[in-house]
């Protein structure tokens, strides 16, 4: 057999059984890996590489190298999913660096990392300050993870008791000027709600290029034509307004009239509608 | 304005955002919000009664202002 079709034949086998040796391999991020797997990779990187340009010239020994490096790793990879105990041997465990804002030294020493080269991967990690940090943890595939101390982690709506309106994923209804059905049926309604929004905005499925459905059932689209302003959605916001004005007339109700019976009536109104207002002020304004 | 047509106007908007409301308490996947739209709904609900029955005896203590 000629030399060439020997390496067209070797290369185009190996490149399907590397894609597929990819595919079963899992979508685990490339930076993430531990070196162990890293190595591995390589030697399977190299292994193809060599015995499809005939550096291997027996195939067989390069089929088999192969096969051992690629067969290897998916086994030993579903029994630490099975076993505890191989998933430490295999992929190491996190080693804790900084436990109550104080540095473990042996800890470190064990990574052989130094004070300085703790700093850096801190520092990485947007912390300037060593006493800002409460915990910090080496993961196995060498990345540092911090916890910050209470008092200097970022404020979040509960810290300040404000309650907030729990928004899911929104869904993407029109693609291209393609209405995307299967989205739709997820939030429960169809092509005639879709219609109906868009026309009271004035504009043609055509025109549009992007269409968003958020949890709240609002459509936001943009459109091809850039010039076009689309009304944005403030529906909420009128309804929240609404009843404010309502409450302070029924207020002033309560102040003008002088029977006594009318004016505790409007007063108490006017007080379940101030609840009313606080309890929808998270899901109507925000 | 008169009193009967204040109170007619607030009632109107009372009844706007209840319709809104059921709207909103329909269209809502979560059911927590659900519930938040619902109990609102009843409240406003409670109030516009309220005020109807208000402005029934407006309109008859003051046939005058009586508007259709």
């Amino acid at each position: 057999m000629k030399i060439w079709i020997t390496i067209l034949l070797k290369s185009t086998v190996l490149f399907f059984v590397t894609l597929f040796f990819v595919t079963i391999l899992g979508k685990k991020h490339p930076s993430r890996i531990t070196p162990f797997n890293f190595i591995n990779y390589s030697v399977i990187a190299f292994l193809i590489a060599l015995t499809c340009t005939n550096v291997i010239y027996n195939w067989v020994i390069g089929i088999l190298a192969i096969a051992v490096w690629m067969l290897l790793p998916l086994i030993l990879e579903y029994a630490s999913m099975k076993s505890k105990f191989i998933y430490n041997l295999l992929k190491g465990k996190g080693i804790v660096v900084v436990k109550e804002g104080k540095v473990m030294e042996e800890n470190l020493s064990k990574i052989g990392y130094s004070g300085e080269d703790l700093l850096r991967e801190l520092r990485s990690k947007n912390v300037f300050n060593l006493a800002d940090v409460e915990f910090a943890m080496m993961e196995s595939t060498g990345d540092v993870n911090i916890l910050m101390k209470s008092d200097k982690r970022p404020l979040t709506p509960n810290d300040l008791q404000i309650e907030v309106c729990q928004e899911g994923a929104p869904q993407t209804v029109i693609l291209d000027g393609n209405v995307i059905n299967e989205s739709l049926s997820n939030l429960g309604l169809n092509q005639g709600w879709l219609d109906l929004q868009l026309e009271s905005k004035g504009v043609s499925l055509d025109n549009v290029f992007i269409g968003q459905v958020n949890s709240k059932g609002e459509l936001y689209i943009d459109l091809f034509d850039d010039l076009i302003q689309t009304p944005q959605s403030n529906v909420r916001k009128i309804l929240y307004a609404n009843l404010e004005k309502a409450q302070a007339d029924l207020m002033a109700f309560a102040l003008e009239t002088q029977d006594e019976k009318v004016k505790d009536m409007y007063t108490r109104d006017s007080d379940i509608l101030k609840n009313v207002l606080i309890k929808l002020k998270p899901y109507l304004l925000k | 304005m008169t009193v009967g047509s204040q109170v007619k106007q607030t009632l109107a908007v009372l009844k706007g955002a209840e319709s809104t409301l059921r709207v909103y308490s329909l269209q809502e996947q979560d059911k927590k919000v659900k519930k938040v739209y619902k109990e609102a709904m009843d409240a406003v609900d409670g109030v516009t009664k309220n005020l109807k029955d208000r402005l029934k005896y407006l309109e008859y203590e003051e046939p005058q202002y009586k508007q259709n």
